[in-house]
């Protein structure tokens, strides 16, 4: 059956509607949603001023969540921070600790093992499938698509099934340490995420077929909370933010780390951007189209690592107590949200003198000031769920 | 580009505010009290110039740091009197980063806002602003973000005292 497309009328209608309910004024009205809004997904208030149906301003209001993680840092050994680093995301607690460990080895100078390198991609990559699921389907919940978030988590609990696994841990893993990885995949480990790989998609087109290209969807998403590419730069947006306003820059790409290089080389994967299909480019859709796409991608990337990889090593020798050499480093790695960067100093001592954490949902949410202005209030939560924050992130 | 051709591109282009570069080295094995630096290179800012560098920064055909990833703070030590402020750059077009540096007096901790420059950074000033207690002039919205407004002291400075109660509720 063809995908009925969001045609020309439609967004005409759309428009005289907007105007209809520009044209009758009312007083300005301050409406608070959160701090416990199922739309905000954590403890996020904003305060939306509104004039009738339609907003002319918001102030999100954060530090609900705060738990200064970067005091934390400067209190405890660079070992001990590592859990840590899973409660700020934890969505996508694998690409935290990968950034961390990335971040403190820079420093160190360690080489780790090739195939803790690949456990490290594999893990990332499922963790981005992951996080990308919760995202993509509490997307479609939030705008009043049920169904699809709960087949969504259908396959989201087999990937923490695949996490619970080799490291026992189903949220928060502490899994990728530094020098490499705790321990080595069990048994019969690698062959279940290949079959894992193979369900998936197949499950991603019906995802595709049930929510992306939904009629419904579209018309919720399709030319809502536009961000011109120009805009984006300004923001600092990075990740899914980025690309879904059509610019084409991927850290795992353009800036390579651990195997990326030598996968991208291989042509493994490909970096999706929002085109404008449906609607202007960089709305709503084309982020969520992004998000969708790199599902498939982080596919990809796994099975070449299962292709090549090959028994050895999983961790460098490093020492329990780990003395950091006198310097700094900044290490910034894609994270499914965008950038996410670590940056430590270290005065050579025990612990560090400080631990910057750059997270990328802190930075993406400040744009939501300048998009809400003029939106309805109903498309209020279409642009927020588009923006995927993680709270635990963006207040730390 | 790497460090060396973007440290090269910034003199010839006479950027204001330049002091200096620092670049990673061995340790000296005459000196037991030098124990080198590892990690990433990066460039020392006059504060006053920030704005202004950041913004020839962005605008130069041959830099493009078309992002500000990130602007925070350190504070290096009790006893230091300078606070850091480092400002993270990435140029999407030439793939390279720069790390940008100023030291700031923590008696007098003020230096203009870079928002007219990034909006990106406004957010990242506003969090620094209150974690080190350092005025951002000219900040269009100099509020606490993850703090509450009548929060006592700047988390994380080194000399900050944990509080024993805060509205009635104990911190220890």
């Amino acid at each position: 059956m063809s995908t009925p497309l969001h045609t020309e009328p439609d967004r005409a209608a759309r428009q005289g509607e907007r105007e209809f309910l520009l044209d009758v004024r009312t007083q300005d009205m301050e409406v608070n949603m959160g701090p416990q809004h199922p739309a905000t997904h954590g403890v996020m208030r904003i305060l939306v001023r509104a004039d009738g149906e339609v907003c002319t301003g918001a102030q999100p209001h954060l530090g609900y969540l705060h738990r200064c993680a970067e005091k934390i840092g400067e209190n405890v050994e660079w070992l001990q921070y590592l859990p840590y680093t899973d409660r700020y995301d934890y969505l996508a607690a694998m690409n935290n600790n990968l950034g961390y460990s990335m971040a403190v080895e820079k420093l160190m100078g360690i080489e780790i093992p090739r195939r803790a390198l690949m456990i490290r991609t594999i893990c990332a990559e499922l963790n981005r499938i992951g996080s990308h699921l919760i995202a993509f389907g509490t997307y479609g919940l939030d705008i009043g698509a049920f169904t699809p978030f709960l087949y969504m988590f259908r396959e989201r609990e087999w990937m923490m099934a695949l996490f619970e696994k080799i490291c026992g841990a189903r949220l928060t893993y502490s899994y990728i340490r530094i020098g490499g990885v705790f321990n080595d995949a069990p048994p019969g480990w690698l062959s279940e995420v290949e079959r894992f790989c193979d369900v998936f998609e197949e499950k991603w087109q019906e995802y595709v077929d049930l929510l992306m290209v939904n009629h419904i969807f579209v018309q919720r998403t399709a030319n809502i909370g536009v961000i011109p590419p120009a805009m984006a730069l300004d923001f600092g947006l990075t990740g899914p933010m980025l690309r879904g306003s059509g610019i084409d820059f991927d850290l795992r790409r353009d800036m390579p780390y651990e195997l990326y290089a030598e996968i991208w080389k291989a042509g493994a994967f490909q970096i999706p951007l929002g085109k404008g299909e449906r609607g202007q480019l960089g709305d709503c859709w084309d982020r969520s189209y992004v998000r969708v796409m790199e599902m498939i991608e982080s596919i990809k990337i796994v099975r070449w690592c299962l292709g090549a990889i090959e028994p050895g090593p999983v961790i460098a020798d490093i020492p329990k107590t780990l003395r950091v050499p006198n310097g700094e480093a900044y290490v910034g790695i894609e994270n499914p949200r965008g950038e996410l960067g670590h940056y430590v100093v270290s005065d050579g001592g025990k612990v560090a003198i400080r631990c910057r954490v750059r997270g990328p949902s802190f930075t993406n949410l400040a744009v939501l000031e300048e998009l809400m202005p003029g939106a309805l209030i109903a498309d209020a939560i279409a642009i927020i769920g588009s923006t995927d924050i993680v709270v635990g992130e963006t207040d730390r | 580009m790497d460090f060396r051709g973007i440290l090269d591109r910034l003199k010839t282009a006479r950027v204001p505010g330049l002091l200096g570069a620092d670049e990673p080295r061995d340790p000296n094995p005459a000196d037991k009290k030098d124990k080198g630096r590892r990690g990433d290179p990066f460039v020392w800012v006059e504060p006053r110039e920030l704005p202004a560098f950041l913004e020839r920064c962005r605008d130069d055909e041959r830099l493009r740091f078309e992002l500000l990833v990130d602007l925070s703070a350190v504070d290096p030590s009790k006893d230091d009197p300078n606070l850091w402020i480092v400002v993270q750059l990435l140029s999407l077009a030439h793939r390279h980063r720069l790390t940008v540096k100023c030291t700031l007096p923590k008696a007098e901790a003020r230096l203009p806002s870079s928002v007219p420059v990034y909006r990106a950074a406004q957010w990242h000033e506003r969090e620094c602003g209150e974690m080190f207690g350092i005025t951002f002039e000219g900040h269009p919205d100099p509020r606490n973000i993850l703090l509450p407004e009548d929060w006592v002291g700047h988390p994380l400075r080194k000399d900050y005292v944990f509080p024993d109660e805060y509205h009635g509720i104990s911190c220890k």
